[in-house]
């Protein structure tokens, strides 16, 4: 082999294996800039951020070194924690990610996770805290109970489940029709977050609250009128 | 000059090789017309996406999530009886309901509904109503849960796929057991066989799904698209919906989807030919990398 030959092939090995090393492979036109950032301030950036209870993520270069953890943990459905499985019981500021949102930021990760044109990015969010909402009076249960007087259902919270359990909750009129009122999966305690239902849910004397399976978890029936302790086991 | 010249020609046969490496130094124009449907669809110019047959457009607003409220008629299902299900759409800042729709693969809305067992699978148009909503009328085989999925596209929004639950009486919250199931299948006028790359699909990255079907000759498009997916994981919590990545009419369809989590996915296939929409389901294993 000649000495050009030679030379040739080892200064392009070296061009070819820097440049292989320095960027991913961009196979995406989804970008940082205009998808993912947005998803990020509205679903992540409430703990991701400067003076959030977790690292930042704001920015693209805080995002990049993350990516392929962010993929891992929204396939997982364990980021965010919201933990509530989607149309099963309706509630207000969901903070689940829907299945295109989460295709959308595997598909950035998978596609290489470019950056794109910062001009693209959305306003930065406001993080002013939001006011706590009084928890109404709630009703324990723990594996089946029945409403012994009509209540009226502002919202559902956990009680004692394990971290990382899943369990549903749901209501049983004595029409026998079946409303679902919870479905957690991969639960993390540590969020002890209520749900609040986008609208109140009006339950008859006699209804059958029930968590399924039997000793997952004990969760609160949030309720907006009705007497609680009026209840038959 | 002549290590120039070899160096051109080395890196000229590189790029060859591996067109998207020098892709990335090429100024691209700006890819402005998107997809509402598959947002990663874009385009210089106007268009329609190849995967979904959509109309790419301009400005596409970002993704809010539409309200929908489902309602059941009579309020308790009972097996096997009739079922009227009415979806009504409202805005998510007025809480008005919504009546203008786009038209997305040649209907208003699209529904899919599966059970808890994975046994039974639609995919059907409830028809609007003159306030806006979709009246569907059906009859759920056994007791259970279900899972719905529909699919619309309300004006000024965003192509929108919201997951109801109906719960039937009767039946227990367990998720299905499924056994894997790759077999080619005869469905009603068509052979369906499935290869994936790789032949083990891992949890998180892409897996590509080859459809060989035959005979090829009088394949259509259905519904505006070479064909429809629906995946559903036994659990019922990942419901995706998609078109096929590659197809042209001709034996192969490719569809690419990134299973999320390792557990065992029931996949139906839609095709149609001559005239005759043919459904197929497989039973996919996933894995996680080790």
């Amino acid at each position: 082999m000649s000495r050009i030959v030679r030379v040739t092939l080892a200064v392009t090995l070296v061009l070819f294996l820097w440049h292989s090393s320095a960027h991913d492979v961009i196979t995406t036109p989804i970008t940082f800039s205009r998808e993912i950032s947005r998803l990020i301030y509205s679903r992540c950036a409430g703990c991701h951020r400067e003076g959030g209870s977790a690292f930042s993520l704001l920015t693209y270069q805080e995002a990049r070194p993350w990516a392929k953890a962010i993929k891992e943990e929204v396939l997982e459905r364990r980021m965010p924690p919201w933990g509530a499985v989607k149309g099963f019981g309706q509630f207000r500021d969901d903070q689940g990610l829907t299945q295109e949102q989460i295709e959308l930021i595997a598909n950035w990760v998978e596609g290489g996770a470019p950056e794109g044109d910062p001009v693209l990015l959305p306003k930065r969010p406001d993080f002013a805290e939001k006011a706590a909402v009084a928890a109404p009076p709630g009703i324990a249960v723990e594996g089946a109970m029945a409403l012994k007087s009509p209540v009226t259902l502002a919202g559902i919270r956990p009680g004692n489940v394990a971290e990382g359990s899943s369990l549903m909750v749901t209501a049983t009129r004595p029409d026998g029709s079946i409303e679902p009122l919870l479905w957690l999966y991969n639960y993390k305690p540590q969020s002890g977050r209520a749900y609040w239902y986008s609208a109140a849910l009006r339950f008859p004397a006699g209804t059958r609250i029930e968590v399924s399976p039997p000793g997952a978890g004990t969760i609160a029936l949030l309720v907006k009128q009705g007497r609680p302790n009026q209840i038959r086991r | 000059m002549s290590i120039f010249r070899a160096l051109l020609t080395v890196l000229a046969g590189l790029a060859a090789l591996f067109p998207f490496v020098v892709a990335q130094t090429v100024p691209q124009p700006p890819l402005d017309y998107v997809c509402p449907m598959d947002r990663d669809v874009r385009s210089a110019g106007p268009g329609k996406c190849p995967r979904c047959g959509m109309s790419l457009v301009v400005g596409v607003p970002d993704p809010v999530e539409y309200p929908l409220d489902l309602n059941l008629s009579p309020r308790t299902p009972r097996a096997g009886d009739r079922l009227e299900l009415t979806f009504k759409i409202r805005h998510p800042k007025t809480g008005a309901p919504v009546t203008q729709y786009q038209i997305i693969h040649e209907k208003l809305f699209h529904m899919f509904v599966v059970s808890q067992d994975l046994e039974y699978f639609v995919h059907d148009h409830p028809v609007p109503l003159p306030n806006g909503s979709f009246r569907y009328a059906g009859r759920l085989p056994k007791p259970g849960m279900y899972r719905v999925l529909a699919d619309y596209y309300p004006t000024g929004g965003t192509p929108q796929l919201t997951e109801r639950t109906i719960l039937v009486p009767g039946g227990g919250l367990q998720p299905a057991k499924l056994g894997p199931d790759l077999t080619g299948k005869h469905t009603e006028n068509l052979d369906v066989e499935l290869v994936t790359e790789p032949p083990q699909p891992l949890a998180g990255f892409k897996t590509l799904l080859f459809f060989r079907v035959r005979p090829a000759e009088g394949l259509e498009q259905y519904l505006g698209a070479w064909g429809h997916m629906l995946v559903a994981s036994d659990d019922l919590i990942d419901l995706i919906h998609t078109h096929p990545f590659l197809a042209d009419g001709g034996p192969q369809i490719q569809f690419n989807v990134i299973f999320p989590r390792a557990r065992t996915y029931r996949v139906w296939v839609q095709f149609q030919r001559k005239g005759v929409v043919n459904t197929a389901v497989f039973t996919v294993p996933v894995s996680v990398l080790k």
